[in-house]
């Protein structure tokens, strides 16, 4: 099936009442996280993935993708409005975002971020037609050395990558890789680090420890931090409309920030935050006038805005092309692909098109109905931010606890909950990143499956294993992109 | 200083898991057994844990790893908030989810200072709709415990 007449099936699959009710459901939902501080889109997947079990596998992965675009769209506005990013990709938006609204241009800001979100979320969908195709044409060939290969670079690349110190992130990566190994052993069956207990030998399950990382530490967070009131600017349904000058302004930065965007969310890491960075930077350096810039500038809406859209679309491609995910967002749409019984990869284009080409063709539309709901709804969704914060916290918990009860009616998930919300808060604190530990919990099995099975071919020579093209290629840009920069920054003092 | 801590309990953590990953059989390079990965991993957290620990004695305590300190009253809610999640774990699988349910919500927001009017209402209505919705509209199997149906 080429890319068109797949785009043209997915819109018949996506445009199904049930998956456009799911995709409704997945950006409202997304929005609302959006625009709520605390919870954020990764915590609100693990939250709504038990509500998915009954559902079709098309409909599961449409309806949680919704609500990671969706908090997109959300958090700009709080950050447009309120000065407050309710999601980490909205932080740059508020640099000029804000200063717009203090300039009586609030409206003009959250048109142009929606239109130029829509505008990346449509490139994005082009995107992964034709990266996740040919991606995947060429993952056929990979064995287990090469999908070990590729998850050892993506680990270290998310090391560099994420925010902080990279030895903070080994150290994730270290206690990521360490979790998987509880329970059976995948070849002998002989239980591992479970201390006799049953549930255990079942393993540690993904989703209460993302809900703990994300959900309930975000919420301590949030009471530590005191659970007072935020001050709304009010906004009017004229004022939504920017001027001639500022669409003319807007469209480069958002032709600019969909390519970077997209292109950040092929790699690992916090894709959405950093896209934001490098398509803020981008828009000073080819700006005539940088140093207005942080004073309310439309280009720092538009590119930023436009960039953090398509770095969602372009970090699915990794996930359904390769079955890698290389973030929390795309490691719940991998968990939520497995539970339905799918093993994403290169066949899944092949065998299951249905759940490949419905789901690109929905982000489409998702991106379509958040352009329609987000600018005359403006006013609803910051309304939630009045309601008491104290009720948010509290029921947001609850519903931690009943979603991690309900995967496998088990305690074990409850206090699995638990105790990575009080470690997730611990390393808020401490200013460590969560998300290699995440990723490398979600590749960890994997990797030590490949790694295996690569051996036992290889006959336990690990030369031969990295003479392999591909495999040395994938290894030597995970070596590169570790040692790179400092080697690279030795180099210059150097030089000086 | 919370850094040195840190980095020693991970240390200490790492060679644990070490220790004993190499109780299970290892196996060969051409047929890894059941420890050879986790004693790969556990090699690699120790490393990682050991020069974290050396840079951290390396520098002053108190350092700039440090974050701020929040006020006496707001950790005290965290704490609160905290023994409350482990009272629904511990009381859940024997009083039944809505009552649970009922208790953790009336606890938590009393602690984070809402009025009893609203504190009760809020209780009876969370626990009732959030069973009815999870448990009757979701299918999902909640202990009932001695919730009148």
């Amino acid at each position: 099936m080429g890319p068109i007449d797949g785009l043209i099936y997915g819109f018949s699959v996506a445009l199904t009442p049930g998956n456009l009710a799911a995709c409704f459901v997945g950006v409202l939902v997304g929005t609302i996280v959006g625009v709520l501080p605390g919870i954020g889109p990764v915590g609100a997947m693990a939250l709504l993935l038990p509500s998915t079990f009954a559902l079709h596998p098309a409909t599961a992965l449409i309806m949680l993708a919704g609500i990671y675009y969706g908090a997109m769209y959300g958090g700009s506005t709080t950050s447009i409005l309120v000065n407050v990013p309710g999601e980490a990709a909205s932080v740059v938006t508020l640099l000029d975002g804000y200063q717009m609204t203090k300039k009586g241009r609030a409206g003009a800001a959250l048109t142009i971020a929606a239109v130029g979100s829509f505008v990346a979320g449509s490139v994005g969908v082009v995107g992964i037609v034709l990266a996740a195709g040919s991606l995947a044409d060429l993952a056929v060939r990979f064995g287990p050395p090469e999908y070990f290969a590729i998850a050892l670079a993506g680990l270290a690349l998310l090391s560099r990558l994420s925010g902080g110190s990279v030895l903070h992130a080994f150290l994730m990566v270290a206690i990521g890789l360490a979790l998987g190994t509880v329970g059976m052993d995948p070849i002998s069956a002989l239980r591992r680090f479970t201390f006799g207990s049953v549930q255990l030998s079942q393993g540690i399950d993904l989703v209460p420890v993302i809900m703990g990382l994300y959900g309930v530490a975000e919420i301590l967070l949030l009471i530590e931090g005191g659970l007072g009131k935020t001050t709304i600017a009010g906004i009017r349904l004229l004022e939504l409309f920017p001027t001639r000058e500022e669409w003319r302004r807007s469209w480069a930065p958002i032709a600019r920030g969909s390519v970077s965007g997209f292109v950040t969310g092929l790699i690992p890491g916090p894709a959405a935050v950093l896209s934001t960075f490098i398509a803020y930077t981008m828009e000073k350096k080819v700006s005539r006038t940088p140093e207005r810039f942080g004073t309310g500038m439309i280009e720092g809406v538009a590119g930023p805005e436009a960039a953090n859209n398509a770095a969602t679309a372009g970090a699915m491609v990794p996930l359904l092309s390769l079955g890698i995910p290389f973030s929390p967002a795309t490691a719940i749409l991998l968990g939520a692909l497995v539970l339905h019984g799918l093993q994403p990869g290169p066949l899944m284009i092949s065998e299951r098109p249905e759940v490949f080409w419905g789901f690109v063709a929905s982000m489409y539309v998702g991106n379509f109905m958040l352009l329609i709901l987000n600018l005359p709804l403006v006013g609803v969704f910051v309304s939630v931010l009045r309601l008491p914060q104290r009720l948010l916290a509290t029921l947001v918990l609850l519903l931690c606890l009943v979603g991690a009860y309900s995967l496998n009616n088990s305690v074990l998930d409850l206090w699995v909950l638990l105790l990575f919300g009080v470690f997730g808060y611990g390393l808020r604190k401490l200013a460590v990143d969560p998300s290699p530990m995440v990723v490398a919990l979600v590749l960890g099995p994997m990797m030590e499956k490949t790694l295996r099975q690569s051996l036992f071919l290889a006959r336990g020579s690990v030369l031969e294993l990295v003479s392999r093209p591909l495999t040395a290629s994938l290894l030597l840009m995970g070596a590169a992109a570790l040692i790179g920069p400092p080697l690279l920054g030795i180099w210059r003092r150097r030089a000086r | 200083m919370t850094e040195r801590v840190v980095a020693l309990v991970t240390l200490a953590a790492s060679g644990l898991y070490l220790t004993l990953a190499l109780r299970m059989p290892l196996g060969t390079a051409a047929r890894p057994g059941a420890a050879f990965y986790p004693v790969a991993v556990g090699a690699f957290a120790c490393v990682v844990a050991l020069v974290s620990t050396a840079l951290a004695f390396r520098r002053p305590a108190g350092g700039p790893a440090d974050a701020p300190e929040s006020a006496a009253t707001e950790r005290r809610q965290v704490g609160l908030a905290v023994a409350t999640l482990a009272g629904f774990c511990l009381l859940m699988p024997w009083i039944g989810y809505p009552l649970a349910a009922l208790l953790f919500i009336g606890a938590l927001l009393r602690e984070l200072g809402a009025a009893w009017g609203v504190t009760v209402l809020t209780a009876l209505l969370s626990a009732e709709v959030s069973y009815y919705l999870f448990a009757i509209l979701l299918g999902v199997t909640l202990p009932r415990g001695f919730w009148p149906h």
